[in-house]
């Protein structure tokens, strides 16, 4: 293993780093946002609009992440929507984030106890206050886990990026080992880097369920 | 899209249809032995099967197969590009089933365990023929997931180079200029993979489920 | 005078499954009745149509002498009131639960003070310190600042009762208020619910607690397979010889309730 190499191209695979964080934790944000969203119209909008978005999101999760970005950037141009990489790579980790967390917040609503509703209801509480006050803290205690999985696995499609050059992580690494012909090295390293990220990433999210224990139903 | 190019993306459908099914199964029985690892009574299998299922579901399955793909050379196995991918595929989902199936071993409920101690059952004898068949029915619709997001994850075999369905679309659509096209015909395809092993499942979870 | 609940004709199915027939029922203010009868027989679907948490398919609801959810019409056929009327008539009932409903990301004080802000519309000191008050009527303000996944199953209870009270409601219903709690901690929720009646709160109380219904109830209702079976006052209806259908019923409860039921007037 080539130290030196490391030493020098740090600044590089920092950037490369930064960039993985870049499409990772803005398409995270906005695939909680979106998920919220398609959750609520789907509870709320009538039969209509609940089995358009069954259809929508069902395909974005039946279908290779892959796929989908080849659609984006190479198909965008043919509609109009002429998309550089990296956008089109946050497009991409939006999408398909929004699908999985509208399964995860529409879990987290069916998980709520009736009864809590019902009680919000005897003791006067409107059905926006009961929304905002009972149901959306309690199914964000419920969902943690499953949000944290889903925030992994998000990262861990992001190096899926490089494929249409976006330059996160796989991509800056990748591209240093071939100019040194180190391809099996840039391979450990990139793997070591991604392990690490995810086991800090699974810590704190164990960590932070941890302190939210008393919030929940006993 | 006509009626050759359609058969072309078949083509790399069954491709991806075969690699996907045959890393499910091996991918099932490593995942098997390393469950049983997890479960041992000593440290030191214990420690590998944690680590091997933390590697495998943290670093992603494209850095996986980059990493198999230069790595196995060195080591001298020359394995044809779409063996080389089967076993990346197997590696990484053995991991996952590896957890699924502790998850449901974990759940066997101790009423069950503890009537066959009372009853004069051996660990061993409690193991295979109370624990492990209850497990694995616990399992089974985890394996099916499991199908579904292998199914989903071998378009990435694309990139070191075998013929799967992404990797015909990519090329038909560089030739045909119609990305759109293409690709959502793929991703069609992909989507009625998924329903047939749904539907397998459906059907397999009726025929083993008449010993509830 | 009014009655504080008005009953008439009340019927409600789950598809094929009819769960109430032909229900009269009248509850007058003051008044404490317990609903008994068998797992099945629809006291619990009686009481959730009394707070319109199940809607019923016949028959007139009146809180107050005021018609819930559903009304004659003009045309003689039943027509559904509008929301706001719905929830305005639901205003005089306050309503506890088996599995308490505590929403667990409040504390017990948090849990008490939540209506009192967002429907009274009163600012957070005001509605706290009111909220303390009810605490302290079912003796739990030490422990206003607990979460509920730190309170026993009777202290959650507690809370909960003090919730309902807390928006001043002029009838209590309680549905098996303590069939989830360990023995030991029924006493303690069973002595508030006696102070209540002592304090002239009208009460419909569908419980299994025999012996405390025979203590506390002025009227009892016993329903069997989604009618009322028996009906009157603890006297009548405990009076030995036990109607014969009454006998089936509390045999199953010879343990601890029923061996109390010594009704020798």
């Amino acid at each position: 293993m080539n130290f030196g190499l490391i030493r020098e191209s740090l600044p590089e695979i920092l950037q490369g780093l930064a960039f993985t964080m870049l499409m990772w934790l803005p398409g995270a944000v906005l695939a909680v946002a979106g998920g919220l969203a398609a959750a609520i119209l789907r509870h709320y909008g009538g039969k209509v609009i609940d089995r358009i978005l069954q259809w929508l999101l069902g395909i974005i999760r039946g279908t290779p992440f892959l796929v989908q970005i080849f659609l984006l950037y190479y198909g965008g141009p043919f509609i109009g929507l002429d998309l550089e990489a990296p956008t089109a790579g946050l497009i991409g980790i939006s999408l398909y984030g929004t699908a999985y967390f509208a399964e995860i917040i529409r879990g987290g609503f069916a998980a709520v106890p009736r009864g809590h509703v019902e009680a919000a209801s005897c003791v006067g509480l409107s059905r926006f206050q009961t929304l905002r006050r009972v149901l959306l803290p309690e199914v964000a205690l419920l969902i943690l886990p499953a949000s944290v999985n889903m925030l992994i696995v998000l990262m861990k499609e992001t190096a899926i990026l490089s494929i249409i050059t976006v330059p996160e992580l796989t991509a800056t690494i990748t591209g240093i080992a071939s100019l040194h012909f180190a391809y099996a090295e840039g391979a450990f390293m990139l793997a070591l880097c991604y392990w690490v990220l995810t086991e800090l990433t699974g810590r704190a999210g164990r960590l932070l369920e941890l302190r939210l224990q008393r919030f929940r139903l006993a | 899209m006509n009626w050759p190019t359609f058969n072309l993306l078949l083509e790399g459908a069954v491709v991806t249809a075969g690699l996907s099914a045959v890393s499910v199964l091996c991918g099932l029985v490593l995942g098997i032995a390393i469950c049983g690892a997890s479960l041992a009574r000593t440290r030191g299998p214990r420690l590998f099967a944690s680590a091997y299922v933390s590697f495998f579901r943290g670093v992603p399955l494209l850095v996986q197969l980059l990493l198999l793909y230069h790595v196995l050379p060195r080591l001298g196995l020359d394995l044809p590009g779409i063996a080389a991918a089967a076993v990346g595929l197997t590696l990484c989902t053995a991991a996952y089933q590896a957890e699924n199936l502790r998850g449901g071993f974990l759940n066997v409920p101790a009423g069950l365990i503890e009537a066959g101690r009372m009853v004069g059952m051996t660990a061993r004898q409690i193991m295979v023929r109370i624990r492990a068949p209850i497990a694995l029915r616990l399992t089974l619709p985890s394996v099916i997931n499991e199908a579904i997001l292998i199914l989903k994850a071998s378009s990435l075999v694309s990139v070191v180079g075998v013929a799967d369905l992404t990797r015909t679309a990519q090329n038909i659509a560089s030739s045909n200029f119609r990305p759109i096209e293409t690709f959502a015909t793929a991703g069609a395809l992909y989507l009625v993979l998924n329903l047939a092993v749904t539907g397998g499942g459906d059907v397999l979870g009726r025929v083993l489920g008449r010993g509830r | 005078m009014t009655p504080a609940i008005r009953v008439e004709g009340l019927a409600k199915s789950y598809g094929d499954h009819r769960v109430l027939d032909g229900i009269d029922l009248r509850v007058q203010p003051g008044e404490v009745t317990c609903l008994i009868g068998p797992s099945g027989s629809g006291k619990s679907t009686l009481l959730r149509c009394l707070a319109f948490l199940e809607q019923h398919d016949e028959g007139l609801i009146e809180i107050g002498g005021q018609p819930l959810g559903f009304a004659p019409g003009p045309d003689g056929r039943r027509m559904r009131l509008p929301e706001a009327e719905i929830v305005r008539v639901r205003r005089g009932i306050g309503m506890v639960f088996q599995q308490f409903n505590l929403w667990p990301h409040r504390t017990a004080l948090g849990n008490v003070a939540e209506a009192l802000r967002f429907v009274l519309r009163m600012p957070r000191a005001a509605a706290e310190k009111q909220a303390m008050s009810y605490l302290d009527r079912v003796g739990l303000t030490d422990r206003a600042g607990h979460y509920p996944s730190e309170l026993s199953g009777g202290q959650q209870q507690r809370v909960a009762i003090a919730r309902a009270l807390a928006m001043q409601p002029a009838i209590m219903l309680f549905d098996e208020p303590t069939s989830s709690l360990d023995p030991e901690l029924t006493g303690e929720v069973l002595d508030v619910i006696r102070r209540l009646a002592a304090d002239g709160m009208t009460m419909v109380i569908v419980t299994h607690e025999i012996g405390f219904a025979a203590q506390v109830a002025e009227h009892i209702v016993f329903l069997e397979s989604g009618r009322i079976a028996l009906e009157g006052t603890a006297t009548e209806v405990f009076r030995r010889p036990w109607n014969p259908r009454l006998a089936r019923f509390l045999e199953t409860y010879l343990d601890r309730g029923a061996s109390m039921l010594i009704v020798e007037e």
